[in-house]
């Protein structure tokens, strides 16, 4: 397959993830902005921003006493997450990016692929902060979300399991397991920084992954952080968990096969193997959670590169040719 | 719908009603099903048509205004329709034609008989700015130098006139399957009874014109379509016509050029590309032959096409035949090369260099056309008739002071067919592209890319300036 496809199939992935992720985190705050106290919509906020590795508008977020000044922050929050055409990591920009990604090589993926992310895309360009805010932020991004999905399922359904098929999945693993990576390590940052921790953050962070029922059935309805992150880390029945993010990944390194350079292709799939030894057979002995999900943020960055290696920046002078 | 407000123009050919407002033959079956339509119904149609085109991403991109935009091309879901009798005469002449046209380009850039025979001054093609002199001695495949062209061809009252052959790289025709597609399901029942040709397997016989003119001992020939990129304007054409044929689509940094052959970048190493299908200028193809700047061409890629290890379609150099001072020599050529008639008529054409054409031309300016030799898509155009004093006083002074630049031709009373404005029925000026493949042999698919100037009295059907696009029924009679 031509490097600029499979390349351009990549990044139309991530950015598809990369704005999934982004609002699922948002439907969830927004949520809680109808009947949270204001502590834990500050904690909301602030394990987003650091999650993205972005500041804030103002800089920094004020934690003020009032409902009024929380609620106004919050939707100038929301705006600068969710359609600031400056910030790359927007809901908006990754539309934008994703969409931009699977014009270029829209011959690769089915026609009702491109249709329904062309439909989602348009959706978004005739709509703005206030006509969302006004009625059902929480419903914008559920039914963003829910179009992402459904373009996942319509992929599903009629793409060809071909290399391209492969690239686009890797994609989205890879980025899956960065972000959830960094969300983890946010989350534990925030909590060193509030005066209180509560239940409460975990078990939005078990919400947002769609393990919230399970963690309740495995475990207990007490929420249990050392638990949380076990489940989330570890379960490889869980979709968004991040060991199951870094074994699709690595299957599917190992189905794309060795690119026109062994050494890089070596190193990608022994790094591949790497990450999965730490997440399967050392975190669960280890105590040292952060120092070992920094090491696995570290790894999931170092992947990407090694992607980009082995298969698209590699050297013409080596390259076998046919 | 009725016809009742329709304005005819006895000056004017109506390409559904004959002066009387009676319809013609072919078109009665059309006329009666619309005149059972209710305005809403159609517009209906209208407006599932242009919304099927938004979500398909079907567009095109314009420029020079603040950053460039995607816009969708407007289209107009009345057909117009060719009888048989007039499609078979557009197809023998087309062919007529690109034979000649090829012809001409194989001996220009070898032995140049047509000029020493004194048919061609000279001049005419050294001045040609598409005058390639680095394809002297060459000769591509079968001699084919233009296998896929795009003519414009206009009606009037005293027939069809071939405008423009479009020999570089000639867009429009996804636009001709793009229209059909949502134009016979808008219209499904009038398209069932009305016997229309098929133009859907154009992708085919586009795959088989290019397989047949890879480099010889290829016998199955990877073929790529070189694009400029997501920013050129035709970037949807490119997509499409990938698809349809199979090929992959590619930019010339996905190119390299090593010992002379071609080979594309793909994630398990080099594969060698046999057929290039370009949609690039000449000027962008290769670095180091035409623009030094250029950074959608590949380096090489001349060199390795005229040892004949790829084949470039088209060849590069086919501008000079479709140069707007060569074209008033395409009759002359028809005669030259094939002894006989050409089949469709040419736009009578003065060549300014000529004193006595530019004298004639300053002199009748607000009666003429007037076009620059080098531009294309509209751009550049003086409608005399349309234009203020002011504007054809400051195009005089750029006439006198470059006459072999341009050319002038007749105002031209383009046919005109109805189109549904603001629900009403209205004529508006048409022309039609026909696309000509040639390989081995000659193949015509039975449609067109149908132009359609949409702004009222307009004769500039340029989708870049305003104009909008018809499906084109040839119909099976």
């Amino acid at each position: 397959m031509l490097v600029r496809s499979a390349q351009g199939l990549y990044w139309m992935s991530r950015y598809l993830e990369r704005a999934r992720r982004l609002c699922r985190l948002l439907q969830l705050q927004t949520e809680s902005l109808v009947d949270r106290p204001i502590r834990e919509i500050h904690f909301g906020w602030s394990r987003i921003y650091a999650s993205v590795n972005r500041h804030p508008p103002a800089g920094r977020i004020e934690l003020l006493g009032s409902d009024d000044y929380t609620l106004a922050d919050s939707y100038t929050l929301a705006g600068d997450l969710t359609f600031e055409r400056s910030n790359p990591d927007s809901v908006w920009s990754c539309f934008d990016q994703g969409r931009e990604n699977a014009r270029q090589i829209r011959q690769s993926i089915s026609t009702p692929m491109w249709t329904q992310l062309n439909l989602a895309y348009l959706r978004l360009q005739e709509l703005e902060m206030q006509d969302i805010w006004a009625i059902s932020p929480e419903g914008f991004y559920a039914e963003t979300v829910a179009q992402i999905d459904t373009f996942v399922g319509v992929a599903a359904a009629t793409m060809y399991r071909g290399e391209g098929w492969r690239f686009m999945e890797l994609g989205r693993f890879v980025e899956r397991a960065q972000l959830l990576a960094a969300l983890l390590l946010a989350q534990l940052d925030a909590e060193q920084h509030v005066e209180e921790a509560s239940d409460a953050d975990w078990a939005g962070l078990l919400r947002l992954c769609h393990a919230f029922e399970v963690y309740n059935r495995r475990y207990s309805v007490v929420v249990q952080p050392r638990q949380v992150l076990d489940l989330l880390v570890t379960d490889p029945r869980l979709p968004d968990s991040l060991g199951r993010s870094i074994d699709r990944a690595t299957q599917e390194i190992e189905a794309i096969g060795p690119g026109p350079d062994p050494r890089s292709s070596g190193a990608l799939q022994r790094l591949a193997g790497r990450i999965g030894g730490v997440i399967h057979y050392q975190w669960p002995d280890d105590d040292d959670c952060q120092g070992l999900l920094e090491q696995v943020r570290t790894h999931c960055y170092e992947l990407h590169d090694r992607v980009t290696a082995a298969y698209f920046d590699y050297a013409i002078e080596d390259a076998p040719m046919s | 719908m009725d016809f009742d407000t329709y304005e005819l123009d006895p000056s004017v050919y109506d390409e559904m009603l004959l002066p009387d407002g009676t319809p013609r033959d072919h078109c009665r079956t059309l006329y009666d099903a619309l005149c059972r339509m209710s305005s809403e119904e159609l517009s209906g149609v209208q407006e599932r048509a242009t919304r099927s085109f938004s979500h398909e991403g079907i567009s095109f991109t314009v420029y020079g205004e603040a950053e460039a935009q995607e816009r969708i091309i407007p289209i107009d879901c009345l057909p117009r329709l060719l009888s048989g009798a007039d499609w078979r005469l557009i197809e023998s002449g087309l062919t007529q034609r690109l034979t000649a046209l090829n012809r001409f380009l194989e001996d220009v850039y070898n032995k140049a008989r047509i000029v020493a025979d004194g048919v061609i001054p000279a001049d005419v093609i050294r001045s040609c700015p598409q005058y390639r002199i680095e394809m002297r001695g060459f000769s591509p495949p079968h001699g084919v130098w233009v296998a896929i062209c795009g003519t414009d061809i206009v009606r009037t009252n005293d027939g069809f006139h071939v405008l423009e052959d479009n020999l570089r790289v000639p867009s429009g025709v996804s636009y001709m399957i793009a229209n059909r597609k949502v134009i016979k399901s808008g219209l499904r029942r009038i398209y069932r009874g009305a016997r229309v040709r098929e133009v859907e397997h154009y992708g085919r016989l586009l795959q088989t014109t290019l397989r047949e003119l890879a480099p010889a001992g290829r016998p199955d020939p990877c073929i790529a379509l070189l694009t400029p990129g997501v920013y050129n304007a035709a970037f949807y054409e490119h997509m499409f016509l990938a698809g349809e044929i199979g090929a992959e689509l590619v930019e010339g940094r996905d190119l390299v050029v090593n010992d002379g052959v071609v080979y594309m970048r793909t994630t398990t190493g080099l594969r060698r590309v046999d057929v290039i299908y370009r949609r690039i200028d000449d000027d962008f193809l290769d670095p180091l032959v035409f623009r030094p700047d250029s950074l959608l061409g590949v380096p090489g890629l001349l060199h390795a096409c005229k040892r004949g290890s790829v084949s470039l379609v088209n060849a590069p150099g086919t501008g000079v035949a479709d140069d707007k001072s060569v074209y008033a020599y395409v009759p002359d050529m028809i005669r030259y090369y094939l002894g006989e008639e050409p089949i469709l008529a040419n736009v009578e054409t003065h060549l300014c260099r000529r004193p006595e054409s530019l004298e004639y031309t300053l002199d009748n300016l607000e009666r003429l056309v007037v076009k620059r030799v080098g531009e294309s898509g509209g751009y550049g155009m003086l409608v005399g008739p349309h234009a203020t004093p002011a504007e054809r006083a400051a195009y005089a002074e750029e006439l006198r002071a470059n006459p072999a630049d341009f050319i002038a031709q007749p105002t031209l009373a383009l046919s005109r067919a109805p189109c549904l404005i603001d629900g009403r029925l209205e004529p508006r000026h048409v022309d039609l592209r026909p696309f000509v493949l040639n390989g081995r042999q000659t193949r015509v698919v039975p449609g067109a890319f149908c132009r359609v100037a949409l702004r009222r009295g307009s004769l500039v059907v340029n989708s870049s300036q305003g104009g909008g696009g018809k499906d084109l029924w040839v119909l099976n009679n």
